[in-house]
């Protein structure tokens, strides 16, 4: 046994803050669930953790599978914290960012305000362009100026930027963001200005362009630099306030925060570069699921997450989540902006998991607009007043109205029976609203609305799959979040994948990825150089120093992991593109075989993702990246207790169901999904009930139960 | 099919709008010249087996307009039957039913078994067509200067490129390469958008999609009648002109009637010149697709774009006028043309929706060109893009600054990246202090991109517009500035120059052209704007203080830099 053998991860969401304890000996594990605590969302934290430890106190019902085996942990056992926050979106959303300076290349002070000069949506005479994060007058220019290979045009005016540095001081300012042309290939006069900076404002915080994102294209760079210098005091403070509590309850160990692209940093790491971060809760979930798909033997995954207000869908391939840079925060979601929707946000081009989200979540209103066309979303009716049947005011026909009419819940064992639901009000809302302006009745109507939700949620698994070059027949799917196992198998047919696995507990299975994941350190270095005038040993070089950075900043981040690897990529391109495909490296030294073999893969996976390829074309390499890992032992699976035993012991009950139009309600076996033994294999239809959800088994499909409690459906 | 299933229905539309959008990613990604890749001047969509527009992905306005004349067009000139599984159809005819040359499309039938089901089309805005100038823009006297000229010809047999046509058009172009690229893409697009469409028709049935086909136009057809209905009706009119027709100095004269009445909107445009030996003359389908545009702006954000919506348009555009020219009239600056028609459509409407619409745009297409041969590699560059301009003031908000306006959504091409590409630098990107139209609500500020060749010799093109005026006012608010383009505006070896809004010029080393857009129109009188407002532009450097003083007659006190109340009063009182 290990002194230090616990690992906890709390996942702060918009209504509940999650807590997860493993044992990493015995592979037992806690949840917690308290209420998340907006004003100061370290007191969620806290207390979810505190239940965590003693579950005494947290009034888990003795029966209840968060408290098999929980005995009171003492804290200093305990080895580690991940933690994923939304303290940096929301502040960015909320528009609560810290004030922050921006200082650019003279000649450029509006590179914010003008942004991509685009429109987010075609059609409006009224549209807005989102405010720049940074308004006019704290936008500052300095003269000098480089060219496109880094060289010096014109030399940095120290003494102008001195100026500028006591005009930011004078404004107060806590935060200056800094990005002049060219610095992703020669940071020297960032860091000049960085200095005079630090020189003429003390305390100030600096976030140079160069250091966060050094890639090109100006305006991505920027946003990218901005976002990151307008949210660092406020996850400096909270991280901070964070580890105090951690330190007043007892713990000694390392505060580990999840990153949008599924690895964790060290919260030193968060506070200096927290734009990182910005996807922090949905990459979780995608982690988790390549977490469950490797240690099931299935590495090639489609993520699906459905909660109150959205679905999403990501792809795994090998254990890893996809990942892209093509990433907007702060956008609003609107039909009909197709291409332009990212215009009404910001860029970040940090790397975060390739999420497709959609709003159709359990609490996304049906409607008939003016064509006579039943439609589901965008608009959500929320927790509050939420679905008409929650009877709190909601009075329009949401997604869980839909199912609770059909029989798919049980109106008393909402929530494990802590939210009874009314279907009468479900019904009369989905008549009212819907099926009287159709001229269908309303198990018609409720049907056709879980149908249309279908659709957009199968939309986006094929964003992330078929448009991407890859047959999400190929996958399997892994459904989770409150909602996702209601609809996991009618996607699944749709999309047509034959596989779908609902962990247990899905409601809190994100959570679990906080503890699958490793550190990871990302870097790059751009090159935008065509491969056949580069030394393979340049790359060598370049991929070696990085590598010593990032072994480096590993060691001093935390002492979490137990051992060190590297990930080597390059982001390629046919000559003249701009659209870069990354391309994983192939282990070993870069040399001229290294460089055929990554030129082949570049090849193909372009052939994957645009139906063609061109041998005789020159290939551009853009940028380097490589990302230390730092290694964390995964919790094992734990296997099910309650072997071979009776199926018929899980029978709840059985009740009508409505699967389709044509068979209309049909009597369905009820289990519950705490007494299923391993190894029970039923066929659908069934439902299968438990605290936190509901998954519908639709004729045609067989449940079996994995050995570790995972209901996988097969058809 | 006795009757639709409204839930199978919107099932199969967002099916059919998926298809779209995946050709336009794929396009968009594989892409070679920045103006696809990045500024997205290209558009996507699909046609049923009767060449009716069924489904398009949201991309530039001005393309599904004139794409919904071009399409038919092309297929039934060439013949259909003329045409197997994979074969893609090039044309870039303005004479044809397409618009200026640049503009190019892809297009080809889609087979499911053996049987014609539809057409998938991609136009794309290609860099460089050849012809009198680098990137194939600038004031020419006939078509026949303005680039190589391609009516409906088979580019791709049974799935691959036919080599010899290809390369008698790449031998026109002056950027071979990245044009081959464009070319590959869009026809990678029409594969897969031909491939997706096959699957939807697999998973449906022939008889089945092609029966939701109808109801998605009659759908949409049902929807856009609900739109017009809320209109108010009556007619509506209003004149203006294009300041500069790149050789004479008579302006262009354009008028537009727009009449709403049941389910119909007729756009007249009877008393707009006749044609010129001049590059502003359009096309009819460039006609159709401004009107497109406008009404499309009037009716329901998430209204699908078909069939349904297009035939209730009536568009009357006399044959031999700058609306609808006549072989073989110059061409490419017709787009200038019916940017402007935009404007005056709005100001049209603007008597009975005078809370919908905004004020003077932009409206030109502040197209900037330059070519060049890299000294290094000896490759012909040629860039090509569309710059922002200020955006009219609304009745209830301030018009945008910097961004672009009505069938034109293109992006900038970042700094960075074009200065990778080519041997010269973008010295300034920047707003235009006080180029606002001034007014109760302001408009946009305008733009300036100053382009620097330090060190090659080039050839720069602008066609563009508003050399005389500024964007037009409403209800008292006042005209925007007007554009400016300037050769060395610091002096330099070809000296200081103004150039007009429709030019090639031949720069020496060293030389500079500052592009500057105009501001947007200001609605409402300036005196009555809300001082804090005025303040917060003094603050931020947007406008000058003797401007707030002079046009908004707003004192700001220079010591505490906060509104002078009682000499605002003052000042406002006065007038």
């Amino acid at each position: 046994m290990s002194t230090k053998r616990f690992r906890i991860g709390v996942d702060i969401g918009g209504t509940f803050t999650d807590g997860t304890l493993v044992d990493t000996d015995t592979g037992d594990i806690t949840t917690s669930k308290v209420l998340t605590t907006p004003d100061d969302p370290s007191l969620g934290f806290i207390s979810a953790i505190r239940r965590l430890l003693s579950p005494g106190s947290s009034g888990t019902p003795p029966d209840s599978p968060d408290a098999r085996g929980a005995r009171p942990v003492s804290p200093e056992l305990v080895d580690h914290v991940v933690h994923a926050t939304t303290v940096a979106t929301n502040a960015i959303i909320e528009r609560k960012t810290a004030p922050t300076a921006f200082v650019t290349t003279k000649g450029f002070r509006d590179m914010l305000e003008i942004a991509r000069q685009i429109r987010p949506s075609l059609y409006d005479l009224q549209f807005e362009k989102p405010p720049p994060l940074v308004p006019r007058r704290l936008c500052f220019e300095v003269p000098e100026r480089l060219g496109a290979k880094g060289e010096v045009i014109t030399a940095l005016d120290e003494e102008a930027t001195r100026q500028v540095a006591r005009a930011i001081a004078a404004t107060g300012i806590e935060s200056v963001a800094v990005c002049l042309l060219h610095s992703y290939r020669n940071p020297a006069h960032e860091q000049a200005v960085g200095k005079i900076l630090a020189e003429e404002i003390p305390g100030v915080s600096v976030s140079l362009s160069s250091a966060v994102v050094p890639e090109f294209r100006e305006y991505f760079r920027a946003s990218t630099t901005v976002i990151n210098a307008g949210v660092r005091p406020i996850v400096g403070r909270y991280l901070t306030t964070i580890e105090k509590r951690l330190d007043a309850d007892g713990f000694d160990c390392d505060l580990l925060v999840m990153q949008s692209n599924g690895g964790v940093y060290s919260s030193a790491a968060a506070i200096e570069k927290p734009v990182f971060m910005v996807e922090s809760g949905p990459a979780a979930g995608s982690v988790a699921a390549a977490a469950i798909g490797t240690a099931l033997g299935y590495p090639d995954v489609i993520s699906f997450d459905m909660g109150g207000t959205t679905a999403k869908a990501s792809l795994i391939r090998d254990g890893r989540p996809s990942v892209t840079k093509d990433y907007t925060v702060g956008a609003a979601a609107q039909s009909g902006a197709g291409a332009f929707g990212g215009a009404s946000g910001y860029p970040v081009r940090t790397p975060v998991v390739d999420l497709v989200e959609v709003g159709a979540g359990g609490g996304s209103i049906g409607w008939v607009d003016s064509g006579g066309a039943l439609r589901v979303g965008p608009h959500s009716a929320g927790a509050s007043p939420g679905p008409a049947c929650y009877g709190n005011g909601g009075e329009e026909p949401t997604i869980t109205d839909a199912n609770l009419v059909l029989g798919r819940l049980d109106p008393m064992y909402f929530a494990g029976g802590e939210i009874p639901l009314d279907r009468e009000r479900a019904a009369r809302a989905i008549d009212q609203h819907c099926a009287q302006k159709l001229g269908l009745s309303v198990e018609e109507t409720a049907h056709g609305i879980i149908e249309i939700a279908t659709t957009a949620m199968v939309n986006a698994l094929r964003l992330v799959s078929v448009q991407r070059g890859h047959d999400p027949r190929d996958f399997m799917l892994v459904a989770f979040g409150g909602a996702g196992p209601a609809h996991a198998v009618r996607i699944a047919e749709e999309v047509g994948v034959s596989r779908a696995l609902i962990p247990l507990e899905p409601g809190t299975a994100s959570a679990m990825g906080l503890l699958s994941t490793d550190i990871r350190m990302e870097s790059t270095t751009t090159v935008i150089s065509r491969a056949d005038s580069l030394n393979p040993g340049e790359l060598q070089d370049a991929f070696s120093s990085m590598e010593s950075k990032g072994a480096a900043t590993l060691r001093e981040a935390a002492s979490a992991h137990t051992g060190t690897r590297f990930e080597r990529a390059i982001e390629m391109r046919y000559y003249g593109q701009s659209f870069e495909l990354t391309v994983d490296a192939p282990e070993g030294e870069a040399d001229a075989t290294w460089m055929s073999a990554i030129l082949e893969k570049f090849h193909a996976s372009h052939e994957r993702a645009y139906g063609f390829r061109v041998d005789a074309e020159p290939v551009e390499v853009v940028n380097l990246r490589s990302t230390a890992v730092g290694e964390i032992r995964k919790p094992g699976l734990k296997p099910l207790a309650n072997v071979g035993g009776d199926l018929n012991a899980a029978l709840k009950s059985r009740r009508p169901v409505y699967f389709n139009p044509q068979t209309g309600f049909v009597e369905t076996p009820v289990f519950d999904r705490v007494r299923l033994p391993a190894g029970a294999k039923f066929n659908g239809p069934a439902i299968v009930e438990e605290k936190d959800s509901t998954t519908v088994v639709l004729p045609g499909w067989r449940a079996q139960v994995d050995p570790y409690g995972n209901l996988l459906i097969t058809r | 099919m006795s009757r639709i299933d409204p839930i199978r229905f919107e099932v199969l539309r967002s099916g059919m709008v998926q298809v779209a959008e995946e050709m336009a990613a794929t396009l968009r990604r594989s892409a070679y010249s920045t103006n696809v890749k990045t500024r997205q001047d290209f558009s996507c969509a699909f046609f049923d087996r009767n060449l009716r527009p069924v489904a398009q992905a949201f991309t530039q306005p001005v393309h599904l307009g004139s794409f919904v004349r071009l399409i038919p067009m092309a297929v039934s000139t060439y013949g259909p039957e003329n045409l197997g599984p994979g074969d893609m159809l090039v044309v870039n005819d303005p004479y044809s039913g397409g618009s200026h040359l640049n503009d190019t499309t892809v297009l080809g039938p889609v087979h499911y078994r053996g049987a014609l089901v539809g057409y998938v089309a991609s136009l794309a805005h290609h860099v460089d067509v050849g012809g009198g100038a680098p990137a194939s823009i600038g004031p020419f006297r006939e078509i026949f200067q303005e680039g190589i000229i391609i009516p409906p010809v088979k580019l791709v047999r049974g799935g691959v490129i036919e080599d010899d046509i290809f390369r008698l058009i790449l031998a026109q172009i002056r950027s071979k390469r990245v044009t081959s690229g464009d070319f590959r893409a869009q026809v990678a697009a029409n594969a897969i958008g031909a491939k997706r469409l096959a699957e939807l028709y697999d998973r449906h049935g022939v008889d089945e999609l092609d029966s939701y086909i109808d109801e998605l136009i009659e759908y949409t057809s049902r929807r856009t009648e609900a739109g017009i209905a809320e209109l108010p009706r009556g007619t509506f009119t209003a004149k203006g002109f294009v300041d500069f027709d790149g050789f004479s100095d008579k302006v262009v004269n354009l008028q537009v009637a727009i009449t709403v009445s049941d389910g119909e909107v007729l756009f007249d445009m009877t008393g707009c010149d006749p044609q010129r030996r001049a590059p502003i003359n359009s096309s009819y389908a460039m006609t159709f697709a401004a009107c497109a545009y406008t009404l499309r702006a009037l009716m329901d954000p998430d209204l699908p774009v078909n069939d349904g919506f297009y035939r209730h348009i009536k568009l009357i555009a006399p044959e031999g006028t700058v609306v609808n020219a006549r072989h073989p009239a110059p061409i490419v600056g017709g787009w200038e043309t019916q940017v402007r028609l935009n404007d005056l459509m709005f100001k049209a409407l603007s008597v009975s929706m005078p809370s919908e619409i905004a004020a003077g745009c932009k409206a030109m297409m502040a197209q900037a060109g330059f070519g060049l041969i890299d000294p290094q590699s000896g490759e012909y560059h040629c860039n090509y893009e569309a710059l922002a301009g200020g955006y009219g003031a609304r009745s209830d908000k301030d018009g945008p600054d910097a961004v672009q306006q009505h069938g034109q959504n293109t992006e900038n091409a970042p700094v960075e990246e074009i200065e990778t590409h080519f041997p010269m630098r973008i010295s300034q990107l920047s707003l235009i202090e006080n180029s606002e139209g001034p007014g109760e609500f302001r408009g946009g500020l305008g733009m300036r991109r100053d382009y620097h060749f330090p060190e090659t010799e080039a050839t720069f093109t602008v066609l563009s517009d508003r050399d005389h005026e500024g964007p037009h006012g409403l209800f008292g608010g006042e005209t925007g500035r007007k554009a400016y383009y300037i050769l060395n505006p610091d002096g330099g070896l070809n000296g200081r120059r103004e150039l007009t809004s429709k030019c090639v010029v031949d720069l020496l080393p060293g030389d500079t052209v500052s592009f500057q857009t105009p501001g947007g129109g200001g609605y409402g009188p300036p005196e009555r704007r809300d001082p804090a407002r005025v303040l917060d532009d003094v603050v931020n450097g947007k406008i000058t203080a003797e401007r707030a003083s002079e046009v908004y007659r707003v004192a700001i006190d220079g010591r505490s830099g906060l509104v002078d109340e009682a000499e605002t009063a003052k000042l406002r009182s006065a007038r």
